[in-house]
């Protein structure tokens, strides 16, 4: 564990943080709404750009070093968070309805993206595609219920390195720009934060507290309140009642025949590789 | 993670990072901030041995939340302080470097990215559409319905 690349990793974070903290939070007009740049997207960036794709600056043995230090990283934002909720939870209990409901929201995953994958011309793929937004937990429920091997399997890998490269980056661009609009109240966004993804609850958020600083602190603790609700639920929801209904939907609107379309095939092909 | 001290170096050092970029990008004195943070590395720190003590399946993060929680919630013996001092360290200061070393170690799924094709990617931001504009509904009607807003 005590080699020289680990401290490798730590100056270039370091160096990657002093960056991005430097150009700070910028903003700019996209049509009707506003995009929000946070500094941890800018680093997010360097980052992909450090591999030997690009700047070649660390080799691919480093890159799998750095991934244990994400969920580490991950710990201080979460307890963080904790401290958020806590002194909120007047203002949680008041709106607990509301935010005990919205975790049905989550399942819009299902109802946006099903006819969406069945439009491009996938398979069983969708199933594993649209059932939710592929996180860890549910990569591995749909590991165990088909295997990731199968076309579940792929779609769920496929989302999962999606929102693994560009998640964040959409969901903080999303959420400045839903806040924008003006449509939906800040707390009502805030409570759509918290996905169930650190990284993807901390890009929203931000983007959400920079367009109303003066609610920051509700936001937080709205959007990690949410983030947690998810986290206790995103499995048993993924279970019991996202799989179910992908398969039923599936079962009535989905493909009947066996022939591998183009969609199937890109797919198939992403796996050979590996 | 390996061992304890592995652990325990690694969140140091990330502590250190943040308390940079805390400094930078909210001119916020780490030595105003040492406290907070600590406050933080110990609710983590609590969260991970709490984890391992008890035998349910439940990921350490949802013990550290709830940690944290309860330090915080009015009542609690010194909540106000824990609160106050865990303010100086602000969030976005704290997710910059998350994704810094997300952003390196994802650069090796640019690869595998590269062979997925654009449908899934059509996809991916639909899901992410669906579940934030499906949540963000939701909650305004019932914020609404129960007069909260």
């Amino acid at each position: 564990m005590h080699k020289p690349s680990e401290w490798k990793i730590h100056a270039l974070v370091l160096a990657m943080v002093v960056v991005s903290e430097f150009i700070g939070i910028k903003s700019f007009q996209v049509g009707p709404g506003k995009a929000i740049l946070l500094p941890m997207l800018y680093a997010l960036v360097i980052g992909f750009l450090m591999g030997p794709k690009f700047l070649k600056v660390v080799n691919l043995e480093e890159m799998k070093l750095a991934t244990p230090f994400i969920g580490l990283s991950v710990m201080l934002l979460i307890a963080k968070y904790g401290t958020t909720i806590g002194p909120s939870i007047p203002l949680l209990l008041k709106a607990g309805p509301a935010l005990i409901l919205q975790e049905i929201g989550n399942f819009g995953t299902i109802v946006f993206a099903f006819p969406i994958a069945m439009l491009l011309g996938f398979g069983r793929e969708a199933i594993g595609a649209v059932h939710s937004i592929a996180r860890e937990g549910n990569l591995a429920i749909i590991a165990d219920m088909y295997g990731l091997e199968s076309p579940e399997g792929r779609g769920v890998m496929g989302i999962y390195i999606c929102g693994t490269l560009f998640g964040a980056i959409f969901f903080g661009i999303m959420a400045g720009f839903f806040a924008s609009l003006k449509i939906f109240h800040p707390y009502a966004l805030a409570m759509a934060c918290g996905v169930g993804s650190a990284s993807m609850m901390a890009a929203s958020s931000g983007a959400l507290t920079a367009v109303y600083p003066a609610m920051a602190k509700e936001i937080q603790a709205f959007a990690s309140a949410s983030n947690l609700l998810t986290a206790a639920d995103g499995v048993y929801a993924s279970i019991f009642v996202a799989i179910p209904f992908t398969e039923w939907l599936y079962r009535k609107f989905g493909r009947k025949d066996n022939v591998t379309r183009a969609a199937q095939a890109d797919l198939a092909a992403g796996r050979e590789g590996n | 993670m390996a061992n304890w001290r592995d652990t325990l170096r690694i969140l140091i050092i990330v502590a250190g990072i943040t308390l940079v970029g805390n400094l930078i990008g909210f001119k916020v004195n780490p030595i105003e901030a040492i406290p907070g943070m600590l406050v933080l590395l110990g609710i983590v720190i609590a969260g991970l041995i709490l984890a391992k003590l008890i035998p349910l399946k439940l990921p350490s993060i949802v013990y550290i939340s709830l940690i944290g929680i309860i330090l915080t919630i009015p009542g609690f013996p010194g909540a106000a302080w824990f609160a106050a001092q865990a303010n100086k360290v602000q969030f976005l200061a704290l997710c910059t470097p998350v994704l810094a070393y997300a952003g390196i170690a994802s650069g090796k799924d640019l690869d595998e990215f590269k062979k997925l094709g654009w449908r899934i990617v059509v996809v991916s931001i639909f899901v992410f559409i669906g579940t934030f504009v499906g949540s963000a509904a939701i909650a305004q009607v019932v914020l609404k319905l129960t007069g909260q807003i």
